[in-house]
């Protein structure tokens, strides 16, 4: 499992968190939550699906956390995204990536999961429906609120 | 505009990435025969305070036994007769 699913896990948090040390933190508390939960799992969903879910669930939880912390320190959300985004040594992006990504983290929590899942990760709507537990019209309705707001905010930056 | 970002991860991270989640289930103890029966030791402690505090409060606040003088004196004050008390002695042996 954990030959086959680290990396993609991996890059579908970090897409999800940006920095590449959070990613890291997040995939091994998703990885102890996977060996405590294996036992319980009743292959009601497809393996892909369940560490999918447990790992969109563990990134929005540490968003949230982000977020309040932000907000603690005074500091607005915007910035907070360009901050970790500057400080994460492990970027390469040239300044149209790096706008993207600060797009992509100005999105809601639900919305960013969604989007990335979609546009980086070009998962069917049908995967993230299961994945997410929300309808496929309701993604489909988020996806383009998402692209939208990227749009607007990468024109804005230019 | 590319649909990646790129990304980076410090050289041989995914190997040593591996490594470390592999060695998870190890290092997540398995829990103890006595950890597995906690629940159970817990509730069986719990009902016998439960007993014994009922028995203590029981002892303290019931109402002694009566003797055998204070009965008879009970039954010579009452309207009872002898022959009422013989028929229930009778009726009930």
């Amino acid at each position: 499992m954990v030959c086959q699913y680290s990396e993609p896990l991996y890059w579908h948090i970090r897409a999800l968190v940006g920095s590449h040390e959070d990613a890291d933190d997040i995939l091994q508390e998703v990885f102890v939550k996977v060996w405590k939960a294996l036992p319980g799992f009743r292959g009601e969903s497809s393996i892909n699906t369940w560490l999918w879910r447990i790992a969109t669930n563990e990134a929005l939880s540490f968003l949230r956390k982000q977020k309040v912390r932000a907000a603690l320190s005074f500091s607005s959300i915007d910035a907070e995204a360009e901050r970790v985004l500057d400080s994460d040594p492990w970027f390469d992006g040239d300044e149209a990536q790096r706008k993207l990504a600060i797009a992509v983290a100005k999105l809601p929590d639900k919305q960013r999961a969604v989007f990335c899942m979609r546009y980086f990760e070009e998962l069917p709507y049908e995967e993230i429906s299961a994945i997410t537990g929300t309808s496929v019209g309701a993604l489909k309705a988020s996806y383009h609120q998402a692209t939208e707001k990227i749009k607007a905010s990468v024109e804005l930056a230019d | 505009m590319s649909k990646k970002i790129e990304y980076k991860v410090p050289d041989g991270y995914f190997e040593d990435l591996r490594t470390r989640l592999s060695a998870i289930p190890a290092q997540e103890k398995q829990p103890t025969r006595f950890q597995k029966f906690a629940p159970y030791l817990a509730l069986a402690a719990c009902f016998a305070v439960a007993v014994l505090a009922g028995n203590l409060i029981l002892s303290r606040t019931a109402m002694p036994a009566a003797s055998e003088d204070e009965i008879i004196e009970y039954l010579i004050n009452s309207d009872i007769t002898l022959a009422q008390i013989e028929d229930y002695l009778i009726s009930n042996n």
